[in-house]
């Protein structure tokens, strides 16, 4: 399994964040019904993401050798989305998550 | 304060399937100082060939309006909501919390153009919800046809903002007042023909932003076919 973590500005989709086309170190966790996500990454690169922090679109892609392909999206409403200058840190905090499979999008109604 | 906005302003893009000119900043067009109009952000107008459209795609607190202008849109979501609407049609969906929807062109032979309007809604975690509505053509003959309020009705959906989506058809050499309350704004733009608005002639898509004009006359210099927001 593949899996790409993406952050985009809900508001005509610009991406801040993907691991897929430039990786960073990245985790992320439940944590009760808050999902906890930290990606490694300088400051300077943040700036703009967190311009917008409560725009965001925050994303776990999940592609599959034989099955199509899974999104999850994660809801940050208060967040918070923040930097941690000591650890070199975004930590993004988010409240809900929604899953769904393109292919099958449809069908799933 | 006028601004004016000719169509040829707007950022276009062609990818074969959409063709689609924004008013805001959206996608690779990014200009910082248009990212909004008071509460408004996103007015895209876009041409959908048959049988295509957008796969899903997350929203969330986000007042999203679709207008069809001709053709057919069939909307899908994780809602479970299913629905066509065609010209004389508005879509109104809330994002609040968080929706997935798609969103194709309904016909396999007949283009789509569409009109989609982003807002931002009065307060942030509402729970989502859409609503699809048929006003009647007819009425806006002549008249400013509220198709989108705060209130909603049988004709007009209910937008959890405080703003008002306005449509007329306004035959040549008709007028009509608009007034225009305090420090509020309107966006206005032409679909087709010509209007006059307070001495500014625009054309096909041209468009204003207004802020705290007291009255707003709108004369149609040629069949005036557009679209008015009363908006924060």
């Amino acid at each position: 399994m593949k899996e790409t973590f993406l952050v985009k500005h809900a508001v005509g989709g610009r991406s801040f964040i993907d691991t897929g086309k430039h990786p960073l170190p990245y985790t992320w966790q439940q944590n009760g019904d808050q999902w906890i996500f930290t990606v490694q990454i300088e400051k300077s690169a943040t700036a703009e993401l967190l311009k917008w922090k409560d725009e965001l679109n925050v994303f776990i892609f999940q592609e599959f050798e034989n099955e199509p392909t899974r999104k999850l999206w994660f809801y940050v409403l208060q967040g918070p989305v923040r930097y941690e200058e000591e650890s070199k840190q975004l930590v993004i905090v988010a409240q809900s998550k929604i899953e769904y499979i393109p292919d099958l999008f449809s069908t799933q109604l | 304060m006028i601004q004016v906005f000719p169509a040829a302003s707007r950022s276009s893009m062609d990818i074969g399937w959409l063709k689609t000119h924004r008013s805001f900043s959206f996608g690779d067009y990014f200009d910082e100082a248009n990212t909004e109009f008071g509460v408004m952000r996103v007015c895209n107008d876009d041409d959908v060939a048959p049988g295509r459209g957008f796969g899903p795609h997350p929203h969330s607190d986000m007042e999203i309006v679709t207008i069809v202008l001709s053709g057919a849109i069939k909307h899908e979501d994780s809602l479970g909501h299913v629905a066509v609407t065609t010209a004389s049609g508005v879509q109104r969906m809330s994002a609040g919390t968080g929706v997935i929807h798609a969103e194709y062109n309904a016909s396999e032979t007949e283009p789509l153009s569409l009109m989609q309007l982003w807002f931002m809604p009065a307060e942030r975690g509402l729970a989502p919800s859409f609503e699809n509505v048929t006003y009647v053509a007819d009425a806006m003959h002549n008249a400013l046809l509220p198709v989108v309020t705060p209130e909603g009705g049988e004709h007009a959906a209910k937008i959890h903002q405080d703003l008002s989506i306005y449509l007329s058809k306004l035959e040549s050499g008709k007028q009509l007042t608009y007034r225009q309350e305090g420090e509020r704004r309107v966006f206005l733009m032409v679909f087709s023909g010509k209007l006059s608005v307070n001495g500014h002639v625009l054309g096909e898509k041209d468009a204003l932003r207004i802020t705290a004009e007291p009255v707003i006359d709108l004369s149609a210099v040629d069949h005036a076919h557009f679209m008015l927001i009363d908006l924060l």
